[in-house]
């Protein structure tokens, strides 16, 4: 093949797959950019004719969405933790403690913590009802440690096999306790797979919606994805705060993502577990 | 890719029936104690709530009418169930999504990975442009194809009237809301299908495509004799995980559609939501929650059955 055209090609691919990723994200920014007259205004236009950035300060005046965002990072956060400390426990008793039959409770674990959240949210949203956790955190906090359970028991598993008992035993001889080797000698060294892990069940957490929708009705404990899907214009959907508070949610996660891809990507391919 | 979380092949092997020293057994305990957490939560927030379902699926339960009571009912939920015609259309509904957005988010992905895996001098904006859309939460994905396929705003029709087709309705025609929905979820999921795909395709040797060079192999002929057999594990593992995802589509037709027009988008998952949460019938939703598990407890048995076999397990 002559030189060039295979170079046109990788750049050709190159090309595709990022614009594939980024324009509707570009599409949505550049629409947040608009007025509202001229998003009304027939033919539609590409680039905002004056960009503005009225639909942004509508979006922090007019709708609660730092509470929305507050809700998210909260919940995202405590589950995350949540889910590594439970994680961390089982991963290592399954690996280095003599439990008899790890194969089979890592199973058993995984079996029910990957039941069908849709099959969960009528039961759990009677159970939440009765305990009077509806609109709280705790509602979202505990069923998404559930969530991202096997996928992080899994990283964990994998990682915390790879580091040498004689490591923790020298420790241990030194007067460390067996949670003492875990915390001061396991986690450390596996820290790139504890913080995988982390990334995956907080994406986890932050993208959830459906129970989010369901355990939560008062607006003011709303997360990112229902707070802006649940806002109503009078007689259309408003396209303008809508497009200006996707861009607001969008950003935190698309920078975590994109400081933390070979991690993210790493996780992904080695518990991937999600759609 | 060569980490394998299979536990039993690393444990020191132990000899049967020999009496465990007592710093073994403190270890044991030990385990129990640090397992115990897990097996807590996962009691509370999935084992004690399906109980509740099952006991809620043979019960009368309409929140609007507390009046009534919670009688057993037997299997009535159930019979109801199999003689609602909108059950039996959310059925139809989410078997026909899976059918179409797996192999499209398959054959999607598998595009994507072909052409992610070159060797780019810059890395980041190809492998940015695979994970964005996987980090995006669903239910942005359906309003941001809402807003693309909007009958006067929407970028789809403008394009379409530039291209002199005209525009479409593709929100309130049953078949192109179907399809719009469709084309939004597939794109929304083909990417983490690309992700997989991709660190499977970087597994192959590439002396493979080099000997099938010298022998004078065609583009083609290497795709089909190398690639997509070396290819073969990932693909299933991404489909099987697609098709559990699939099972449950509820956040892009609710963000898009709603289940409109009439009940053509409509999910089971959507049909139980509402139900329950709209609807206030706990009985009858449960019963629904029921089937649905059942559906998906076979396809998640299947896909354990299949990593069990696969050596390539959790990749």
């Amino acid at each position: 093949m002559p030189r060039l055209p295979r170079r046109a090609v990788v750049w050709a691919a190159a090309a595709i797959v990022a614009l594939n990723g980024f324009v509707p994200a570009i599409w949505v920014l550049l629409t947040s950019l608009k007025s509202e007259s001229e998003l009304m205004r027939l033919p539609i236009t590409v680039l905002p004719a004056a960009p503005t950035l009225g639909n942004y300060v509508r979006v922090f005046v007019d709708q609660p969405i730092l509470l929305f965002l507050w809700n998210s990072v909260m919940v995202a956060t405590l589950s995350t933790l949540l889910c590594i400390v439970v994680s961390a426990l089982a991963a290592y008793a399954l690996v280095r403690l003599r439990v008899p039959a790890p194969g089979v409770i890592l199973a058993v674990l995984m079996g029910i913590a990957m039941f069908p959240l849709i099959s969960l949210v009528v039961p759990l949203f009677q159970t939440m009802r009765g305990l009077g956790l509806l609109n709280t955190w705790p509602a979202l906090v505990l069923p998404y440690a559930v969530l991202s359970m096997p996928v992080c028991t899994m990283v964990l598993v994998s990682f915390f096999q790879d580091i040498p008992a004689d490591i923790e035993n020298a420790a241990m001889i030194d007067g460390c306790s067996r949670i003492g080797a875990l915390w001061h000698v396991v986690i450390p060294l596996t820290a790139p797979g504890v913080f995988t892990a982390a990334i995956l069940a907080f994406v986890n957490a932050w993208d959830e919606f459906l129970l989010a929708l369901t355990l939560s009705s008062r607006v003011t404990s709303r997360t990112l994805p229902v707070g802006i899907t649940l806002y109503q214009g009078e007689f259309s959907f408003p396209w303008p705060i809508i497009s200006a508070a996707l861009i607001v949610a969008i950003v935190p996660i698309s920078i975590l993502i994109a400081v933390f891809q070979d991690r993210v990507v790493g996780g992904l391919t080695a518990g991937g577990m999600k759609g | 890719m060569t980490r394998s979380p299979s536990i039993a092949a690393s444990a020191a092997p132990r000899p049967k029936r020999v009496p465990l020293s007592p710093i073994e057994r403190a270890e044991r305990r030990l385990g129990y104690a640090m397992l115990a957490p897990a097996f807590i939560l996962l009691a509370g927030v999935v084992v004690y709530p399906v109980g509740v379902l099952l006991v809620g699926s043979l019960q009368f339960n309409q929140l609007t009418q507390p009046w009534m009571g919670t009688p057993f009912v037997g299997l009535d939920n159930f019979a109801r169930a199999l003689t609602d015609p909108r059950f039996w259309e959310a059925t139809g509904n989410t078997l026909l999504y899976i059918l179409v957005t797996v192999p499209g988010a398959i054959l999607v992905g598998l595009g994507l990975a072909l052409l992610a895996n070159q060797p780019f001098r810059v890395k980041w904006p190809v492998r940015l442009g695979l994970l964005l859309p996987w980090a995006l939460p669903l239910v942005f994905a359906g309003l941001i194809f809402r807003w693309f396929f909007e009958y006067n705003q929407g970028v789809v029709n403008a394009v379409l009237i530039a291209v002199g087709i005209g525009p479409k309705a593709w929100l309130t025609d049953p078949t192109l809301a179907f399809t719009a929905t469709c084309i939004a979820i597939v794109w929304k999921t083909s990417s983490f299908v690309a992700l997989v795909l991709l660190a499977g395709l970087q597994t192959i040797p590439r002396e493979l495509y080099e000997a099938a060079e010298i022998d004078g192999a065609t583009a083609w002929q290497q795709f089909t004799a190398i690639t997509l057999p070396m290819l073969r594990p990932a693909i299933v593992v991404a489909m099987i995980f697609r098709t559990i995802t699939a099972i449950q589509t509820f956040d892009i037709p609710y963000a898009m559609t709603n289940g409109g027009p009439g009940q053509s988008t409509e999910t089971l998952a959507m049909f139980i939501h509402k139900t329950t949460i709209d609807f206030l019938d706990i009985g009858y939703g449960s019963a629904l929650a029921v089937l649905m598990f059942i559906v998906s407890a076979a396809m998640t048995a299947g896909y354990l059955r299949y990593t069990r076999r696969d050596p390539r397990m959790g990749e």
